[in-house]
């Protein structure tokens, strides 16, 4: 179990991604209803086009019947684009990860950039580069917290448009996860403070100052993994994690250069 | 519903494929508006500069440009447009920039009825033909004055 102060923040970390998430599922919901009415409103209308047929009257029925051919499967996307989101917020809820688990970590990161995809969408572009992963043995929902943690201080490094690139990689025994931002990068001073509890730069109410330093206990004390990052500022940051494979069986240092 | 013999136009601008879909079908199925669609908000801006738009209906939230700023230069494009923003970012202060920046004519919120919307875009594209039958009006209004006033200045010459 984390601590509490670590679900605390995991809260408040998804309580400011919230309007984002609604957002993203009243979208689908919305087209949803309209082709639901939409496909009722066509019901309705054929059995009039088809009483008394025309050549006229057939043709606008068989619009009618592709139009509702098109609907159903704008519904099948919508539903999955909700059902996807869903997911990713099942990923954190308390009852599915608190015990040691086999996991696809590649699925996880997916699954984490769902609640992410509202706040970036509009102005960053996130790349992935997914190796084939074997199952990780690991605390699913305390890996996802670290991935949102660093996922939304990459977003929040970049002002305006910018790009976050996802990566993972096995590395002998290990997985190597890279999260990088072309954000505003760290100072000197910033950057031997990064881990330190209760150290931030952001604004009342963005940030707790807790997130690296949870992210590093969970990372390296729950999982026998490493954190570290590197950082230039003007060019952006790029955050490391290496967990291993099998819990127990090895420790996984960082890669410093 | 017709003016000079020409079907109401509609614009609708959302960054997801989906919701134009979805728009487009319910207003082909219930109206004879001519619908035009545009994922991109500078695609469709371009579109209103050239082309006559009776209602804009557009998402807040997108790429490039948001719904309030392409609303905005709509207004200028389009003056007599109604225009609606649709959002399913349920934000009071974007709401209220809206209404005072770009005179909106309705605020919307996602996910939308669509026999209300259908009713507001409806009242919006009689709203856009009164606009622009006034404005033919003071014209006409404007022409009979200043040729009154030329006859009153030759009437005036003819006779001092």
């Amino acid at each position: 179990m984390t601590s509490p102060t670590a679900e605390l923040h995991q809260l408040a970390a998804i309580g400011r991604l919230l309007t984002g998430i609604v957002h993203e599922i009243n979208t689908p919901l919305g087209s949803i209803f309209s082709n639901n009415d939409v496909i009722l409103r066509s019901l309705e209308m054929l059995p009039g086009l088809l009483d008394n047929p025309t050549p006229e009257s057939l043709a606008k029925a068989r619009r009618v019947v592709e139009t509702c051919h098109n609907l159903a499967a704008v519904d099948k996307i919508a539903c999955e684009r909700i059902r996807s989101i869903i997911r990713g917020l099942k990923s954190f809820s308390r009852t599915d990860g608190s015990e040691l688990r086999k996991v696809d970590l590649n699925q996880q990161l997916l699954d984490t950039l769902k609640l992410t995809q509202a706040e970036f969408r509009k102005r960053i572009t996130v790349e992935t580069g997914l190796a084939d992963l074997p199952e990780v043995e690991c605390y699913p929902q305390m890996l996802n917290q670290v991935f949102l943690n660093l996922l939304v201080n990459a977003g929040q490094a970049i002002v305006g448009d910018g790009k976050i690139a996802v990566r993972t990689r096995l590395e002998e025994g290990c997985v190597h996860i890279s999260i990088a931002d072309n954000g505003r990068g760290m100072t000197r001073e910033q950057k031997a403070r990064a881990f330190d509890e209760g150290f931030t730069t952001k604004p009342l109410g963005e940030g707790t100052g807790l997130g690296l330093s949870i992210s590093r206990e969970i990372i390296e004390k729950q999982h026998g993994g490493s954190i570290d990052f590197e950082s230039e500022p003007g060019l952006g940051t790029t955050f490391h994690i290496r967990i291993p494979v099998r819990q127990g069986a090895s420790h996984c240092d960082s890669e410093r250069a | 519903m017709t003016q000079n013999g020409l079907n109401p136009s509609v614009l609708i601008v959302d960054d997801e494929d989906m919701v134009i879909t979805s728009l487009k079908a319910f207003l082909q199925l219930e109206t004879d508006y001519d619908v035009h669609g545009f994922t991109d908000p500078e695609v469709a801006a371009r579109f209103a500069d050239s082309n006559r738009v009776d209602v804009a209906v557009s998402d807040y939230l997108m790429p490039k440009m948001n719904g309030i700023q392409l609303l905005a230069r709509l207004k200028e494009a389009q003056p007599e447009a109604s225009r609606v923003l649709l959002t399913g970012h349920s934000d009071k202060q974007s709401a209220i920039q809206a209404i005072n920046q770009v005179s909106l004519f309705q605020y919307l919120e996602k996910p939308w009825d669509n026999s209300q919307l259908l009713l507001v875009i409806q009242s919006g594209v009689e709203r856009a033909n009164l606009f622009r039958e006034l404005r033919q009006k003071v014209e006409e209004l404007d022409s009979a004055h200043s040729s009154l006033k030329n006859v009153q200045k030759r009437l005036l010459q003819a006779f001092l």
